[in-house]
């Protein structure tokens, strides 16, 4: 469960290896229980989403006396890799033969302890199977703006034109082209919030400087201040370049969100609780979600018809829906407990090294 | 240098270095195409115009490089500024384009019409001509290469030919973008190519500013 950054695992480890598995168990347990899908996975995924960066700092602290990453650490291919620039790694990879990533193809080349090439795995296999739920089971970035959204009862900002969700398409594209062009992430060098809490570009010359002001005005903006005044889970519904490209895998995962229309009213709770904005009145008619869709439960625990109903291609949407979430839910969870789970145990165990 | 061995190093230059040359163009040509109306033969008006603008670019800076001994004499520094006077015009015209985008009927009675930028009425130039124009002059590393050699023709005209043939290398790898012609459009292709301008047009802006006050910008 621990990287081998901590050697042996000690006493704090244990014990944060026993809270997570418990935690993640208990987690399960009230999703069957209660039949609400949203409310449970939303604890895992706050913790997942606040402790990552707990663990990662802690990790790149130890091992390089800072969060900042020097030049000479990238031209040695020591950059920890993450699985957001791999749409931007395709093209001139096809292209070029060449992975404009600063990081080791091979595990233990990175800090992280994790190649490219585990990660790459790692994501394949999760996609495949879950599609977009990669951003709601998966993913270690959303959880601090899900965390955010969760915090005020009410939405300050109500009316948010639909045009801003087409957003991550846009990032992706202008990404995807100037990572071709410019031979780098351009991404991770210009644009990705997450800097601001896990490993920014040493600061140490003023492009740095305006860099790193621009990962933390991203992260203050869309992580922090939007989710709070709208809601919604604003870095993935606007802008994540991964989450766009992540939605091409919606058309092929076997699991899906339907909207029964003979039970429909239509109240458009649903669309409200979405917090990616992935249902529209249109979506709602036609009986399906648009492809951005999380399959996080949002919508299914809201409404009180039972017409959101979780799926299986190929079937009918009134087809044991209850067996489509099972399965959809033991495929989900069994990936956010290897994935998640030894992340929040890192991250959990930092915080218990200070006290235990 | 005037022989057909040069221009048959000039077109295998341009072959060559096509792919490179796409690769560099694309964060200019690709969301500027998704943002017109569909249509194979709009798009081929399009690329019409991007690449005989393209060629006029490459035509006068083959005029320059000529005229200046080399390109290697120039000093890195100057070379630097040219790169950056053009990436924030491109900057501009990239953000005036996805404005301009905006204000184009797009009803499907609407007449075919590229889209336009600049002022009214008879000043209007279509987006695509000032883009090939200023892709032309850029100093991507294929272009420079090029530079280097036109630079050693025995006269200007010779130099201007070489760079005409260099063109003529590189384009046929920007023919397959009028494809692009084909993808439906819908407000969904239109917003993000939009929005993909104004992203762009930014990094542009932050790349060409930092380059003119002397920060070095990485990639470059």
């Amino acid at each position: 469960m621990f990287t081998p950054a901590f050697g042996h695992a000690n006493r704090a480890q244990r014990l944060a290896s026993i809270l997570t598995i418990a935690f993640m168990v208990v987690l399960f347990f009230m999703m069957m229980r209660t039949w609400s899908t949203y409310r449970w996975r939303r604890w895992f995924f706050v913790a997942l989403g606040l402790l990552f960066p707990v663990g990662f700092i802690h990790q790149v602290m130890v091992m390089r006396g800072s969060m900042g990453i020097p030049i000479e650490e990238m031209i040695a291919g020591r950059t920890p890799f993450c699985f957001i620039p791999i749409p931007l790694l395709i093209l001139p990879a096809a292209l070029t033969k060449t992975v404009v990533f600063p990081g080791s193809i091979l595990p233990h080349g990175g800090m992280s302890g994790g190649g490219m090439a585990s990660m790459a795995a790692i994501w394949l296999a999760i996609t495949i199977v879950v599609g977009k739920g990669w951003c709601s089971y998966a993913c270690f970035f959303g959880g601090i703006e899900e965390g955010m959204a969760s915090v005020p009862s009410k939405a300050k900002v109500r009316k948010i034109d639909l045009r801003w969700r087409y957003g991550p398409w846009a990032v992706l594209l202008a990404m995807v082209l100037l990572s071709l062009a410019l031979f780098e992430p351009a991404y991770c060098m210009w644009l990705c919030p997450f800097k601001a809490v896990s490993e920014y570009i040493a600061a140490r010359n003023t492009v740095g400087m305006i860099q790193n002001g621009i990962f933390i005005l991203l992260f203050a903006a869309l992580v922090i201040a939007l989710p709070l005044l709208t809601k919604k889970r604003t870095q993935c519904a606007f802008f994540c370049p991964f989450g766009a490209f992540q939605s091409i895998f919606n058309k092929t995962s076997v699991f899906d969100v339907k909207i029964d229309t003979t039970r429909c009213t239509p109240c458009v709770l649903c669309q409200k609780s979405c917090p990616t904005m992935a249902l529209t009145d249109e979506s709602i008619a036609r009986g399906e979600t648009l492809m951005s869709c999380m399959k996080c439960g949002a919508c299914v625990d809201a409404c009180p018809k039972d017409a959101a109903v979780w799926h299986i291609r190929g079937t009918e949407v009134t087809a044991r829906p209850e067996r489509a979430r099972l399965m959809f839910l033991y495929a989900a969870w069994a990936m956010a407990i290897m994935f998640g789970g030894s992340i929040i145990a890192e991250g959990l165990a930092t915080i218990l090294h200070v006290f235990v | 240098m005037a022989s057909a061995f040069a221009f048959g190093e000039a077109l295998v230059l341009g072959l060559a270095s096509g792919p490179a040359c796409v690769a560099s163009c694309g964060p200019v040509l690709v969301p500027s195409l998704l943002a017109e109306r569909a249509g194979l033969r709009l798009h081929s008006r399009y690329l019409s115009a991007f690449l005989a603008t393209r060629l006029l670019g490459y035509l006068a800076f083959a005029a320059v490089a000529w005229e200046l001994g080399a390109l290697v004499s120039l000093p890195s520094r100057l070379r630097l500024e040219i790169f950056a006077v053009v990436h924030l015009a491109l900057a501009g015209v990239l953000l005036r384009y996805a404005y301009s985008v905006g204000q184009a009927c797009t009803h499907s009675c609407a007449r075919s019409e590229l889209v336009t930028i600049g002022g009214a009425g008879n000043h209007r130039v279509p987006g695509a001509a000032v883009l090939g124009f200023l892709t032309g002059v850029s100093l991507c590393p294929p272009f420079v290469a090029a530079g280097v050699r036109a630079a050693e023709a025995p006269s200007v005209a010779a130099a201007m030919l070489f760079f005409a043939v260099f063109f003529l290398g590189t384009s046929v790898w920007f023919v397959p973008f009028a494809g692009l012609g084909w993808v439906r459009r819908n407000e969904a292709v239109t917003t993000v190519a939009r929005m993909a301008m104004v992203l762009i047009a930014l990094y542009y802006l932050g790349a060409g500013l930092m380059t003119l006050i002397g920060r070095n910008v990485y990639g470059y």
